[in-house]
């Protein structure tokens, strides 16, 4: 399974605020475990989708200078309803500051319109080289697939909304 | 991927602690996609391992009654990200609970070093305006016998931690060599 | 035994961790869920710290009376009843109850949870325990 979640960014303010989409479907492998008898998204699944969003929005806006964006704190993450297979989980983050390399953001992810998850989150975003200078070629790399990822996912978007991006 | 973010228990305490054990493996595939050429273990899974080993705690203390399931991460702070290799113990502590809900606080170790703290709050979820059916009490005594819960635990007064008789009696019709065969 | 100061910074505290608000946002009158954002699934984790920091007992409803809600009597087409109003004067001493008399709809209860209204309840509670 490719641990990519969201499907398509619908609108980005780079380091500002992000819409993204994440589609649920039965095909998805997981779901046989979560539950056998009962398929919804998991929690943390909901909370990834998130996860990822903000890490496209913190990446855009530094011009994907860092290859490694990643969880560090996550607060007050609540469940208020499930994602079931065949809907949409809509997840909106927006940026709330930045010290240094570390972003705090607050995001909610929406079920036909209504809340279901709701967070606040502190991501870091560095390189492998700050370490081991000899990891320079593995961030460049990384960087490179990540651009390649992003395009797939605003190239996506409706022609309307991409005018945005 | 399945659904499986720990691996065994190694402790087990009827009512009030659990540590299990998860192994961080290249055989993971979402691992080479997170991050390609670097990989790590994202943090969100680790909450879910801690929510599998604490909700199994929870469940437990219930007699496996209701569906108890995550529904608030109050806080969850992690230090470093785990790498394949990495063997992490997630120590799930019972602090508060009751009929509508519980509370789970968790400290991850990788080694000597602290990964991260973690509290859950679940919340039963047979119950309320939103009320679904997720998941068996035979499903939960499956997984706690899967994750060798009744090999390493102990009840509260140190005797070995069995699960309720009606349900021991429903598992050894389902498993060669379970307990209910001893 | 903790003064009312004593009672407020827990109180206070408590609240932050539990809604992940600052400091300076979580006033005597800050509504609970209008001012600081609470949802139904953190009156619980609320009630479960506030045990644990007083060494107190909360049964369900005596702080939060969500099974009030549920009671026919009580509450008929959203509007809280006379005989509800009364239950809750009854119920919640501790709380200040002019903005459900002003408009008897369910919803005006949520703004009777205020900052102040926990630290009152905690300034009765820690007095009848001692």
């Amino acid at each position: 399974m490719q641990f990519c979640l969201l499907d398509r960014i619908t609108q980005l303010e780079p380091g500002k605020a992000i819409t993204a989409v994440k589609n649920l479907s039965l095909a998805e492998e997981y779901l046989a475990d979560h539950f056998p008898r009962a398929p919804v998204m998991p929690g943390v699944m909901m909370l990834q989708s998130l996860v990822e969003a903000a890490s496209w929005l913190i990446r855009a806006g530094e011009d994907f200078a860092h290859s490694l964006v990643v969880l560090r704190e996550a607060r007050s993450v609540k469940f208020a309803n499930f994602v079931d297979p065949g809907k949409q989980l809509q997840l909106e983050v927006q940026l709330v500051q930045s010290q240094g390399n570390h972003y705090t953001v607050k995001g909610k992810g929406l079920v036909d319109g209504s809340t279901a998850l709701s967070a606040k989150l502190v991501l870091w975003s560095g390189s492998l080289a700050q370490q081991d200078p000899h990891q320079a070629a593995t961030d460049q790399f990384l960087c490179s697939r990540l651009r390649q990822q992003f395009q797939l996912l605003l190239q996506r978007s409706d022609p309307e909304t991409s005018g945005k991006t | 991927m399945r659904w499986y973010w720990i691996d065994r228990f190694v402790e087990f305490v009827r009512s009030r602690r659990c540590v299990a054990v998860k192994n961080v493996t290249l055989a993971e595939e979402h691992l080479h996609a997170h991050f390609p050429g670097h990989p790590l273990m994202p943090n969100t899974l680790v909450i879910e391992g801690v929510a599998q080993a604490g909700g199994l705690l929870v469940a437990d203390h219930r007699q496996y009654q209701g569906n108890m399931i995550l529904a608030k991460v109050p806080k969850a702070v992690f230090y470093f990200d785990p790498r394949p290799g990495d063997t992490l113990y997630y120590e799930c502590r019972l602090e508060s609970i009751r009929g509508e809900g519980a509370v789970v606080e968790a400290t991850v170790r990788c080694g000597e070093r602290v990964q991260g703290e973690v509290d859950i709050f679940f919340a039963d979820a047979a119950h309320g305006p939103r009320a679904r059916a997720l998941f068996t009490d035979l499903d939960l005594v499956t997984m706690m016998h899967y994750l060798g819960a009744y090999e390493v635990g102990e009840d509260a007064d140190g005797s070995p931690l069995r699960p309720p008789q009606h349900l021991q009696d429903r598992l050894s019709t389902l498993w060669l060599g379970g307990p209910g065969s001893e | 035994m903790p003064d009312k100061q004593e009672i407020f910074e827990k109180v206070q505290e408590i609240l932050c961790e539990a809604l992940s608000v600052d400091e300076e946002e979580v006033t005597p009158e800050a509504r609970l869920t209008a001012d600081l954002g609470a949802e139904s699934i953190d009156f619980l984790d609320i009630v479960f710290r506030l045990e644990k920091a007083f060494d107190i007992k909360i049964p369900r409803g005596e702080l939060f009376p969500d099974t009030l809600l549920q009671d026919e009597r009580y509450v008929k087409d959203g509007k809280i009843t006379p005989e509800g109003m009364e239950e809750l004067r009854k119920r919640m001493p501790f709380a200040d109850l002019s903005p459900l008399e002003e408009n008897p709809d369910v919803k005006s209860l949520q703004d009777v949870f205020t900052v102040e209204m926990i630290c009152r309840f905690i300034e009765q509670k820690v007095a009848v325990e001692n």
